[in-house]
């Protein structure tokens, strides 16, 4: 079991790495929004310094990467099914939960090259986090990465169809980062915003890295936003190895 | 024996605007497959052969039939059935970004090779893929992704392979070229299972083969114990006036059938029968626009199991 997890992760790495060009376009994009986005927030932080807006943001850009770069990721999935690949595997005799968890792992490993590139950079900027906050953010981006990977491996392997898989994620993808204050804060937002903001687990997830960003360890939305997403991630893993069973149609 | 099957069903239901149908893509198929043997299925556009060798290969449930493969229940010990397995669909299996030699290896590991590199350079040699081995899958024309799916296969030395229409798409050399290859496993003792809507691929390939048609088996045997149940010669004739000729040629020969202006006549012995059947057709003053005589295919075996050629069939479907 374990040797088939570690058999696909390995295969679907060197296939991510062959051409290195898209992985590292796939870390431009929240360094990008590092160097252009948290010079706008900074106007709206009052009495801010780009330090400031920057320890505000680098933990939203972090769940950010982790939800939406996993969340296409299942999109890989589809082709196979269409090419026979998945089906071939589905006939060997690998542990079938294998061929969904390599992929998630492969999502894993991913995000934490990307999240630690980020984090260099906002310490290059002048950012400064403790070392038990940045394994705890860590963790916290891992924990919301898997939720979207296997949510991801899940919706294609149920929808099967890639514009049909696009157009459920940009559905969701708007509110969810909005609602979860990715963007702006959440304190910006009018009173039915805020309202609605808990039931997102997103927001929970901004929250605490928020807080791990300050260095309030203390904080409850800390342990919330882990026992939320660990929850969810295992629902979601649990959820794409059933849909598994639908290779055959 | 290495494939006992018997009373196979499913029916498919799917859902669309128009409403939910049901296609009864298999009822009731049976089939025997020795060690060793090439086994052929033979039918048109949506027999049902995909879906048969799909229930075989554990990827679908039967909803009704059982059966025995490589000595294990397929629905029992479908994880044991699998370690007896190469499986080649339809589609092939080839991935876009990996090269062929990453492919294969993958496979043989999945598979537990002893020695996975070395099965994998031997796979890519044995089907001609040396030279291909590293480019992405994606780059390869038709035959090529073929072979390599075909390797991808076969790379564990699997004791019974399924090869769902291998050869479709593939020019006539590459074709010729793999049905060599897989008659090359008969000889290493690999039992085959091939779908085929080919004549001429059931016929020069299998030891044995059944005919499907919409999800039963209209006929099975030796190609050539299926074109003898018919009979050996055919003549076909082309005329204004089919009825009357049939009439006309109905004493010499063992049935006929018309279809629009073309009789066929089913003979024992063409080559002597054919100077009377004209003889008797000039009496009658039936003239003729052509004339042909050919040994019976295992399209005319299809034909008088079902009453439609399988050029027909396939277009229906
Ligand atoms: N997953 C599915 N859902 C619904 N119907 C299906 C499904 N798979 C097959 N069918 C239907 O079952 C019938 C048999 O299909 P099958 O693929 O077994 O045919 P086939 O003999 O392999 O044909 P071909 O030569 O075109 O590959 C067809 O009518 C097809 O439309
Ligand atoms: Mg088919």
């Amino acid at each position: 079991m374990i040797r088939h997890t570690l058999l696909f992760t390995g295969y679907e790495l060197r296939k991510q790495f062959s051409n290195p060009i898209w992985p590292l376009f796939g870390i431009m994009q929240p360094l990008l929004y590092l160097l252009m986005f948290a010079p706008l927030l900074r106007t709206m932080t009052p009495g801010g310094t780009t330090v400031d807006a920057l320890r505000m943001f680098t933990p939203a850009a972090m769940m950010m990467i982790a939800v939406f770069g996993s969340l296409f990721s299942g999109f890989g999935l589809i082709a196979e099914l269409r090419n026979g690949s998945l089906e071939r595997y589905a006939v060997s005799p690998a542990w079938r939960p294998a061929i969904v968890l390599g992929r998630v792992a492969r999502d894993m490993v991913v995000l934490v090259l990307q999240a630690v590139l980020v984090l260099v950079v906002a310490i290059v900027m002048g950012v400064r986090i403790g070392a038990l906050d940045l394994v705890l953010v860590l963790l916290l981006m891992a924990a919301t990465g898997l939720f979207a990977s296997g949510l991801s491996q899940g919706l294609a392997l149920t929808i099967r169809d890639e514009n049909g898989m696009s157009q459920t994620i940009n559905l969701f993808m708007l509110p969810l980062m909005l609602l979860g204050g990715l963007l702006v804060p959440i304190a910006f937002a009018p009173d039915w915003m805020r309202l609605l903001a808990p039931f997102n687990p997103l927001y929970h997830a901004v929250e605490a890295g928020r807080a791990l960003f300050d260095g309030r360890l203390s904080e409850p939305a800390i342990p919330i936003a882990f026992a939320v997403f660990l929850v969810l991630a295992v629902l979601s893993t649990m959820w794409s190895m059933r849909s598994l069973r639908k290779i055959a149609g | 024996m290495i494939i006992q099957a018997h009373g196979l069903r499913k029916t498919f239901t799917t859902r669309s605007r128009k409403g939910v149908q049901t296609v009864e893509a298999v009822r009731g198929v049976g089939l025997d497959v020795e060690k060793g043997e090439i086994f052929g299925v033979l039918g048109p556009n949506g027999a049902g052969k995909t879906t048969t060798i799909r229930m075989l290969a554990t990827l679908i449930t039967p909803d009704a039939g059982t059966a025995v493969i490589a000595g294990h229940d397929l629905l029992k010990e479908p994880a044991a059935v699998r370690r007896h397995l190469g499986y080649v669909s339809q589609a092939g299996g080839v991935e876009d970004t990996a090269s062929a030699r990453a492919q294969i290896m993958m496979a043989a590991r999945i598979h537990g090779v002893a020695d996975p590199g070395r099965a994998t350079a031997e796979a890519l040699d044995r089907f001609g893929l040396t030279e291909l081995a590293d480019r992405p899958g994606r780059t390869l024309s038709g035959g090529q992704k073929r072979r390599v799916a075909i390797a991808l296969g076969l790379v564990h030395g699997p004791p019974l392979l399924f090869l769902d229409e291998p050869t479709t798409g593939l020019d006539p050399q590459n074709r010729a070229n793999l049905w060599d290859r897989i008659r090359q496993l008969r000889e290493s003792g690999t039992s085959v299972l091939l779908s085929t809507h080919y004549l001429d691929e059931a016929d020069a390939l299998c030891d044995r083969l059944m005919i499907v048609d919409h999800g039963r088996v209209v006929a099975e045997g030796t190609p050539a114990d299926l074109k003898r149940e018919v009979s050996g010669d055919v003549i076909t004739l082309r005329t204004d006036q089919p009825g009357r000729a049939a009439e006309t040629v109905k004493a010499l020969a063992r049935e006929t059938r018309v279809d629009d202006d073309l009789l066929r006549v089913y003979v024992d012995d063409g080559e002597h029968t054919l100077p009377g059947l004209l003889r008797a057709l000039e009496e009658q003053g039936v003239s003729l626009t052509s004339i042909a005589l050919d040994r019976s295919t295992l399209d005319d075996v299809f034909l008088a199991k079902t009453g439609r050629t399988l050029r027909d069939a396939g277009a229906a479907a």
